[in-house]
């Protein structure tokens, strides 16, 4: 168990921190309460709203782009970390999963994913 | 490297499906894409031939084999593959689907098939699973404009998402009380006997069994079917149908005969209760449908059952069986469905084949022998496949079972001969159907031959399959 005595310092320290620093705020810092403050979330977004506002769907085109580079990172730190043990077959493995990635993202901008007018 | 010879038809497909991809804007014509489906699909079932002989039986760690059962199923999945494009070239022109995108769904899904039967590996089994059914949820929902298609592949996706949590769930369950995810070690742990009473094994066990069921439509995980059967198109249907029920049953099978080899009483009665509920269901629900394609979900529900008998015993011979009845099921009801997709919009409810006989008498005659074979009456495939599931639960002492399944064949008949008899016995309706193309008759007249030929020569399956 003594291993974990570090993680259980940095999390000790972390919330110690956070506690002191929310604490001080409180006390020291000014107040004046409002209607758009007391809100549950101080975001500047209406916390409740019915579903009936539109949406544009350009935000899904993104999100599932995202998703296909994203997909990538999620393989690519791994293997850069095991890259000298792969050798030269982890590379063409890399480079295949790249460029199957890659048509994946080709059809999108053939079929004018990234035309945004 | 040399691994990469087990996956030689799995490459192919995805090789042809990434060219597709990227050619997708500038094919506009289905001919096109159906023929470069054909041909993979043709070129993977001759890669089984020539790679069979060399090569390692089992590769990438011990999760992939390239033994005869995989060589069995690639060949059924690639000609399912084919017989499903062709089908398809109607309804790609009418339904202003996008070619290239919807042969490239099917080339995946199939090699998402392909790779769960050939999974040595639960978590292989998983992947090739997954693939199968994410194209397909695609492949349901493609024809955007129906709102009862969209509506299905929702149903689909949250069904079949809940099913594919609970299978990872078992996954995980037995990874935990064995140490392992592929099949060989899990039947080693399995077999200890400290863990044969262990609660948590026969969770993992039964978790592991629902997903599957859920895949291949058994009751009570069939509510799904009727409603993604009737909401798909007529070539995505039978595709289904045949394709995602038997890789469902070869992952099935495969994991019952190695990996749960050792609780094969614990996996009998999850079996007999998913037999007989799927029998039930299958065949008393059918009854009063009047829409074609629901009709033949709910069959397909009922066929899930009798596929299921054979496995009840974890014999070879039942194992044999069942292999026996999927490819059989698969070709007859790829020509039920091929039927319907040649009548267009006229097949899909019953009352479309009144009179039927005597506007098109070669179009009923071939729906009447699907109809003959999937009801199980000699001399079709679906009799012989149909006989030797029952032999071999009787052979393993589950008479009461056989009987059962016997009646429900009985009631089947009812519905099956229904459209018969509207077809040959009414008088007709409307005009006569147009003419179909040549593509559809060429796949209606493989999947005939083949119900003829598993009718005529029993063991023409049967000598084919070779259990794990």
């Amino acid at each position: 168990m003594s291993e974990y005595i570090g993680i259980v310092v940095a999390i000790v320290l972390a919330g110690a921190f956070a506690a002191v620093n929310v604490g001080l705020a409180s006390v020291l810092g000014p107040k004046k309460p409002s209607a758009v403050k007391s809100e549950p979330f101080e975001c500047g977004q209406v916390p409740f709203s019915l579903p009936t506002g539109r949406l544009s769907i350009k935000f899904y085109l993104t999100a599932i782009l995202f998703v296909l580079f994203d997909v990538e990172l999620v393989f690519l730190y791994p293997w850069a970390v095991a890259y000298r043990g792969l050798g030269l077959l982890g590379l063409a493995e890399m480079g295949i999963f790249l460029g199957i990635l890659m048509v994946g993202f080709f059809y999108a901008w053939d079929n004018g994913a990234l035309e945004w007018q | 490297v040399t691994d990469l010879r087990l996956l030689v038809p799995e490459l192919i497909l995805v090789g042809m499906a990434l060219a597709l991809i990227l050619v997708a804007r500038h094919v506009r014509r289905p001919q096109f894409a159906v023929a470069s489906v054909v041909v993979s699909a043709v070129a993977a079932a001759g890669s089984v031939w020539v790679f069979s002989a060399e090569g390692p039986r089992t590769g990438f760690g011990g999760t992939i084999a390239g033994d005869g059962y995989t060589q069995f199923f690639t060949v059924l999945f690639a000609a399912n593959l084919a017989l499903t494009a062709l089908f398809s070239v109607k309804h790609l022109e009418n339904d202003h689907v996008p070619p290239a995108e919807y042969c490239a769904l099917l080339l995946l899904a199939s090699t998402g098939m392909m790779l769960s039967a050939a999974a040595i590996d639960l978590l292989v089994l998983y992947l090739g699973l997954e693939l199968t059914i994410v194209c397909s949820y695609i492949l349901v929902g493609i024809t955007r404009d129906r709102p009862i298609s969209n509506e299905a592949a929702i149903k689909y996706f949250l069904l079949g998402s809940f099913a594919s949590a609970l299978l990872l769930y078992g996954i995980g369950v037995l990874y935990g009380v064995t140490g392992a995810t592929d099949f060989a070690t899990i039947a080693a742990a399995v077999s200890e006997p400290g863990l044969r009473q262990d609660p948590l094994l026969l969770t993992g066990v039964a978790l592991v069994a629902g997903g599957l069921a859920f895949k291949i439509a058994a009751a009570p995980f069939h509510a799904w079917a009727p409603d993604v059967y009737q909401g798909a198109t007529a070539p995505v249907a039978a595709f289904l149908a045949a394709g995602s029920k038997a890789a469902g049953l070869a992952a099935i099978v495969r994991v019952c005969l190695t990996a749960f080899a050792p609780e094969q009483a614990v996996l009998s009665d999850i079996l007999v209760a998913l037999v007989a509920l799927s029998l039930i269901v299958g065949s008393l629900l059918a009854v009063s449908q009047s829409n074609m394609k629901r009709l033949l979900a709910y069959s397909s529900i009922a066929h899930t059952g009798y596929a299921l008998l054979g496995l009840i015993p974890g014999t070879v011979e039942g194992a044999s069986a069942t292999m026996t009845y999927a490819s059989v099921y698969a070709f007859m009801t790829l020509g039920a469905f091929g039927v319907v997709i040649a009548l267009g919009q006229r097949g899909e409810e019953l009352e479309g084949y009144r009179g039927l006989a005597m506007t098109s008498p070669v179009t009923a005659a071939f729906m009447l022998l699907f109809l003959l074979s999937l009801t199980g009456i000699p001399p079709t495939a679906g009799f012989a496949a149909k006989f030797a599931v029952i032999l071999s639960a009787v052979r393993a002492g589950y008479v009461v079972l056989a009987v059962l399944a016997v009646i429900c064949s009985v009631v089947s008949a009812f519905f099956y001969l229904r459209v018969a008899v509207l077809m040959y016995m009414t008088e007709p309706q409307g005009s006569a159907p147009g003419a179909f193309p040549a593509a559809v008759s060429a796949a209606l007249v493989v999947a005939a031959v083949a119900t003829i030929i598993g009718g005529i020569f029993p063991d023409a399956f049967a000598s084919w399959t070779v259990p794990p």
